[in-house]
């Protein structure tokens, strides 16, 4: 394969040396620790409140103590069905939470992917090609977004109602409508960013390719899509994280319990005027940040040492 | 160096994978995908005579086939359109349509269309005749399978009700049993489920009993004299209230409204032209309170921006060291406030920065007004929309960092460079050309962050010399104020004009702003 | 454009899909004229069960198919606004304080129940469902708050002089201690406090002789309530009230047993159990007028999409008729624990938590229903929290005088 070739000769200088590794111990490091510690620590106090919440057995979200004054996993029995969440003589029927966990993880993870794909492929049009309206393309993505959302609500409620008349499958209360919905904001920021860390890819690799007789979309799919791991790992963890805790239009288009995402169905518990029930409620948020955590655990990799493993730059 | 040869077979594999005979066919195979799902909405819409609709599909269709089959010019579309059809249907329609919106009174009392309208008044407007005489009704067929009501007044007399009028009928001729009509000679009374199926006929059922009166029935047991307050004239085009013949006149702004200025409800939706932005410059409840508003907004907006992005990329910074010990686990806490619910956070933060009784007064010893004085309101509001943002910073800088080659910075640490210098002259001006962008955005975002205004402070606390525009009010929640809690209660007409000068307000900053950005050198 | 195989593929691909999808399409939805009237009916999850229970047995008995949705509560109102008619609801459930708005968007249907019925409600029970005159909603269950007295710490007070005392003294005994926990934030929270306002002679909308409240006719700032406000600077300067606390440290501080005093309505009787705090509830004592709470009234309604689906009379026989009377209200009051709007029914319920909040609530004041009442909260609540927050806090005096004002305006309007 003389492209390989090619791509070897240009890659190996400087994968070599990068191989120089600093020695870093501790006596350099320390100031490193102590201001990831703070860090650690500012970000996480709020969140041991929803923590203390969700083992708590008052359903208030208290902020006067951190211990729960009856320590209990009911909130959590009550999210799988199993213990009956009461409220005056009424019962809440929470044995949806596996569905809404299910739906969340399916939007979310769709809108995440095809995020990355129709950002990238934007993404791809304004970095390597000049054409007229590439500028003002651009931009236009930006400003469009700034509109308040405050409103647009209503409008997409519309849409979707009327693309449901015709196409069930993408009307009120389905989860692809849901999905189709988040992609309108697929562009925007994200091929933004995305164009920016494509410009630092060097065009040299896509026109040796070209010399190789590659078209622009093998360019694209073969040899800047690997290279930009990193940020296309950025960008599906935003998007995931962002759909998994989108309430508002979720709340519009989502009409059932069984296709509700989490936090409709979780909502439930806190909707009621005063007698909130911020105990499942909580207990259902800490379940749903374990998806988000444990994608990032895994993008990680992606997004700090993605280039690192000896990938190719200027 | 084996590492680098992985890495680079793998490209070399999806070229592979997507050259020839194999990338061909896997766009044949989606482009014909997409034009049988065209052929089959158009068959969906043509069943539902949806022409408009077909007649875009058809051009949107041809347009995709079009770019995909073309060669060389169309290029560039081909990566952008997929992208942009859904910006189009779900982002740019909204805006469009709610610029539509700011065009008209769409507000409490004006959501119906004009006919509706009619119809409601002519339907509410009815009220009990004289004292609310009221019968025991059962619904019953006659002989020739006619619907007519048997009724029973307050005093026992018994009459047969029908479309003609009121008749009364002898005692022995009907036998009476809790208090209703049992039984009447000549008429088979309806019973138990035939009930349900009558109900079209029932519900415009009238027994005219003259000057206007009608008997109605009002469900299945009992009926109502009932007279219209309003009566509609349609070669007027108006209302004319029964009692006094007062007229009702549409006043062109979806109301009937009379000379004294009384209005009729409800009104209906209806175009307004420019009424909702005169509203804007001449009311003194938008006007005065504007530019102070104005300034907080920039104020909170910069400053949650600038203060998460230095945070977020000292974060990011300070983590991208590599063999530093604990470093994954360090970046996955860090993340953790952007994967729990932002109006979760806020609500806890409320609690927390509680004047008295919060958490963070009672460690401190400090008894700081967090929520309760304007200033230090201020403060806490951007303190807690930077802890919200600084994740997300955090990450982005993370993974532009990756875009920084070593090379460059190695080179400038052996040229002498000090950390500080090489940060300032090398890596943040790199970092600023990918990040800039989403800081404008960041910025924008912001400028209209309504939940963490509104649900942190309510935009309070109320300053003393000021009337409606709190201390912590940004323009979004100050207009939520005016258009969705002032007046008859929401109006989306005035809502969508200010949001419009928003646009533009927040549109114009950004461009100004990215104009002196290199983010758009690249792009000349 | 070089035409080679592409084409030929490309057209026999579309043609096979095409003709798969097209022939396996969805008939257009034949509007099937099923023979059974469908009647829809959007409810909250806490009371769909017993609205599930009473409708099935009417539905049997008329000849109907009773469809109870759930509908979140606190979207039921404005879903009505934009939902189409397919879909729409015949009948909900709604809160009185929606009347307005829906009757003067032409949403709902006005309602004439027999006179027979209408007496067994207290008549504010059925203004709390008029507007302009005319009745749009079955009033069938009330709620409010009470003064709620842990009976361990003070002893129940019978003049607000001695509740005066007795939570001052409560308070000095120890620095966590809270003299009455009523929730203001710093959002305030005019709903709680309005036990205090209507016993200082404060209101907020003035009646019309048909009993029509006027959003002109602002009770805010009236000379008797601003003459007797000083009284609120009183309990500012010795901790009565503090607007500091909110809902869940009022909450909190009464279970720990920080506070003797708790406002609260029923909506906490499960926590009030749990507590296993001795507590009686009252009506807040007299101040210088009677100290009513707002009161909030649940009911149905029938929508205008009744109209268009048929089932208009249907609809009016269940809410007008069936759900007004006292079997449907007790079976309610099983359900979600609140004190049935029929006086029948309410002289039928046994739980004694219940009928304390129930006679709390004596004389009480529908919260005000015409659409104007959202330009008063915040500024009612505003007015409470500037005048209570101790050091620092602003003159009753000029914080409802102000607060009136600005409601003025924004009722004027943008």
């Amino acid at each position: 394969m003389s492209t390989a070739e090619r791509q070897a000769e240009l890659a190996l200088p400087s994968v070599a040396e990068r191989r120089r590794k600093k020695r870093s111990g501790f006596a350099d490091n320390w100031w490193r620790h102590l201001v990831a510690l703070i860090g650690v620590v500012i970000a996480l106090f709020p969140v041991a409140y929803i923590v203390s919440a969700a083992f708590n057995g008052d359903n208030s979200l208290s902020g006067s103590s951190l211990i729960p004054r009856q320590l209990t996993l009911d909130n959590f029995r009550s999210l799988f069905g199993t213990q009956r969440h009461t409220t005056g003589h009424a019962t809440f029927q929470n044995a949806h939470y596996l569905s809404w966990f299910g739906n969340s993880m399916i939007v979310a993870g769709g809108t995440a992917l095809l995020t990355v794909l129709l950002s990238a492929l934007a993404a791809y049009a304004f970095s390597r090609f000049r054409f007229r309206g590439r500028r003002m393309g651009m931009l236009t993505l930006l400003l469009i977004q700034m509109f308040p959302q405050l409103l647009a609500v209503v409008a997409i409620y519309l849409i979707v109602l009327n693309t449901g008349d015709v196409f069930r499958f993408i009307g009120l209360n389905t989860l692809p409508a849901l999905i189709i919905v988040y992609l309108g904001g697929a562009m925007g920021v994200n091929t933004w960013l995305m164009k920016g860390f494509f410009d630092t890819i060097p065009s040299e690799l896509d026109e040796s390719a070209r010399v190789d007789g590659a078209t622009p979309a093998q360019v694209f799919w073969g040899v800047v899509l690997p290279l930009a791991a990193p940020v296309l790992a950025v960008i599906a963890l935003i998007s995931f994280i962002s759909t998994l805790n989108e309430f508002v239009i979720a709340s519009v288009i989502l009409e059932t319990q069984q296709k509700f995402t989490l936090p409709v169905g979780l909502w439930q518990f806190i909707d009621q005027k005063y007698s909130e029930h911020w105990g499942p409620f909580a207990a259902g948020v800490l379940i749903a940040a374990i998806p988000a955590a444990l994608l990032f655990a895994f993008l990680q990799r992606y997004i700090v040492e993605g280039l690192t493993q000896g990938a190719v730059k200027g | 160096m084996s590492a680098g040869t992985r890495a680079l077979s793998l490209p070399t594999r999806l070229i592979s994978a997507f050259s020839g005979t194999v990338g061909l066919v896997i766009k044949i195979v989606l482009l014909s995908l997409v034009n049988a799902f065209a052929i089959w909405a158009a068959v969906v819409l043509s069943d539902h005579h949806k022409w408009r609709a077909l007649g875009l599909l058809a051009f949107v269709t041809a347009a995709i086939d079009a770019i995909y089959l073309t060669r060389r010019w169309t290029l560039p579309l081909k990566f952008l359109i997929p992208g942009t059809i859904f910006l189009l249907a779900f982002q740019v329609i909204p805006v469009a349509y709610t610029i539509n919106v700011a065009f008209t009174n769409y507000s409490t009392g004006h959501i119906l269309s004009r006919s509706e309208a009619i119809a409601n008044i002519e339907q509410n407007s009815l009220t009990e005749a004289g004292n609310g005489a009221s019968y025991a009704m059962t619904l019953m067929r006659s002989d020739k399978h006619q619907l007519v009501l048997a009724l029973l007044d307050n005093s026992g007399h018994a009459f047969i009700g029908t479309p003609d009028g009121l008749r009364p009928i002898p005692r022995d001729q009907v036998t009476i049993a809790g208090g209703t009509i049992a039984s009447a000679q000549g008429y088979t009374p309806l019973k138990g489920t035939e009930l349900g199926s009558i109900d079209t006929e029932l519900s415009s059922y009238k027994v005219p009993v003259g000057g206007g009166k009608a008997i109605e029935p009002q469900g299945f047991d009992s009926a109502v004299v009932l007279e219209p307050t309003y009566r509609f004239d349609a070669r007027k085009d108006a209302f004319v209230r029964v009692k006094d013949g007062v007229l009702f006149k549409d006043n062109g702004r979806g109301s009937f409204v009379a000379a004294n200025g009384a209005e009729i409800e409800p009104g209906w939706k209806t175009y307004v032209g420019m009424r909702n932005f005169g509203r804007i410059i001449h009311s003194p409840l938008i006007r005065s309170p504007f530019l102070k508003v104005f300034l907080w907004t920039m104020v909170f907006a910069t400053s949650v921006v600038f203060l998460s992005f230095a945070l977020g990329l000292l974060l990011a910074i300070t983590l991208n060291k590599p063999g530093l010990s604990f470093q994954r686990t360090y970046r996955a806490l860090l993340i953790i406030p952007y994967a729990v619910p932002a109006f979760l956070a806020l609500l806890v933060w409320q609690g927390l920065l509680n004047d008295d009784f919060g958490v963070v007064n009672r460690a401190f010893h400090t008894s700081i007004p967090w929520l309760f004085d304007p200033n230090w309101a201020r403060v806490s509001v951007i303190l807690v929309s930077v802890w919200l943002t600084v994740p997300y910073f955090f990450l982005v800088s993370l993974g532009a960092l990756q875009s920084i080659p070593s090379e460059l910075i190695e080179a400038a640490e052996v040229d002498g460079g000090g950390a500080w210098q090489v940060f300032r002259k090398i890596t943040l001006p790199l970092l600023l050309v990918a990040v800039a962008p989403l800081m404008i955005a960041s910025f924008a975002f912001n400028f209209n962050n309504f939940n963490n205004i509104y649900l942190l402070t309510g935009g309070g606390p109320a300053l003393n010399n000021s009337p409606v525009a709190g201390a912590t009010d940004i323009l979004i929640s100050y207009t939520y104020k005016i258009a969705f809690a002032a007046g008859k209660g929401q109006d989306y007409g005035l809502a969508s004009a200010i949001a419009i000068l928003i646009f533009i307000t927040v549109g114009t900053i950004s461009a100004i702003s990215f104009s002196r950005t290199k983010a758009l050198e690249n792009l000349a | 454009m070089k035409v080679g195989r592409r084409p030929a593929v490309l057209l026999a691909v579309v043609l096979a899909v095409a003709l798969s999808l097209v022939g396996s399409r969805s008939a257009p939805a034949a509007h099937a004229s099923t023979k059974a009237a469908k009647l829809t009916i959007w409810v909250d999850n806490v009371q769909k069960p017993a609205v599930d229970k009473i409708t099935s047995s009417w539905g049997t008995r008329r000849g109907v198919d009773v469809n109870v949705v759930f509908h979140s509560f606190g979207t039921i109102r404005d879903d009505l606004k934009t939902v189409k008619a397919e879909n729409a609801p015949d009948v909900i459930v709604a809160a009185h304080d929606w009347t307005g708005d829906l009757a003067a968007n032409g949403l709902v249907l006005s309602l004439f129940p027999t006179k027979a019925l209408k007496k067994q409600f207290p008549k504010y029970a059925l203004d709390a469902f008029s507007y302009g005159g005319r009745l749009y909603g079955a009033p069938y269950a009330l709620e409010n708050v009470g003064l709620v007295v842990n009976t361990r710490l003070v002893k129940v007070p019978k003049t607000f002089a001695q509740f005066e005392k007795e939570a001052l003294a409560f308070k000095r005994k120890s620095p966590d201690n809270i003299a009455l926990a009523v929730p203001q934030g710093s959002g305030g929270d005019a709903y709680h406090m309005y036990p205090f306002f209507s016993g200082l002679g404060g209101f907020v909308f003035g009646h019309a002789k048909n009993g029509a409240l006027q959003p002109n006719k602002l009770g805010l700032a009236s000379k008797t309530f601003l003459n007797n406000a000083s009284l609120i600077d009183k309990w500012n300067r010795e901790g009565l009230i503090n607007s500091k606390i909110d809902y869940g440290t009022a909450k909190n501080a009464w279970l720990k047993q920080q506070a003797a005093f708790w406002i609260t309505g029923p909506w906490e009787v499960d926590a009030l159990k749990a507590s296993g705090n001795p507590f009686r509830i009252i009506q807040l004592p007299k101040i210088k007028y009677q100290s009513v709470p707002f009161l909030g009234v649940q009911g149905a309604m029938v929508t205008k999409f009744a109209q268009a689906h048929g089932v208009e009379s249907l609809a009016k026989d269940l809410v007008a008729s069936e759900m007004m009377k006292a079997g449907f209200q007790l079976d309610l009051e099983q359900a979600n624990l609140r004190y049935p709007a029929n006086k029948l029914a309410g002289k039928r319920v046994n739980d004694p938590i219940l009928r304390q909040f129930g006679a709390a609530g004596a004389g009480g004041v529908p919260m005000p229903n015409i659409p104007q009442m959202g330009s008063v909260w915040a500024e009612l609540g505003g007015a409470w929290v500037k005048a209570t927050k101790g050091t620092g806090a602003t003159s009753a005096r000029v914080a409802f005088t102000t607060a009136a004002k600005n409601i003025l305006d924004k009722i004027a309007g943008g």
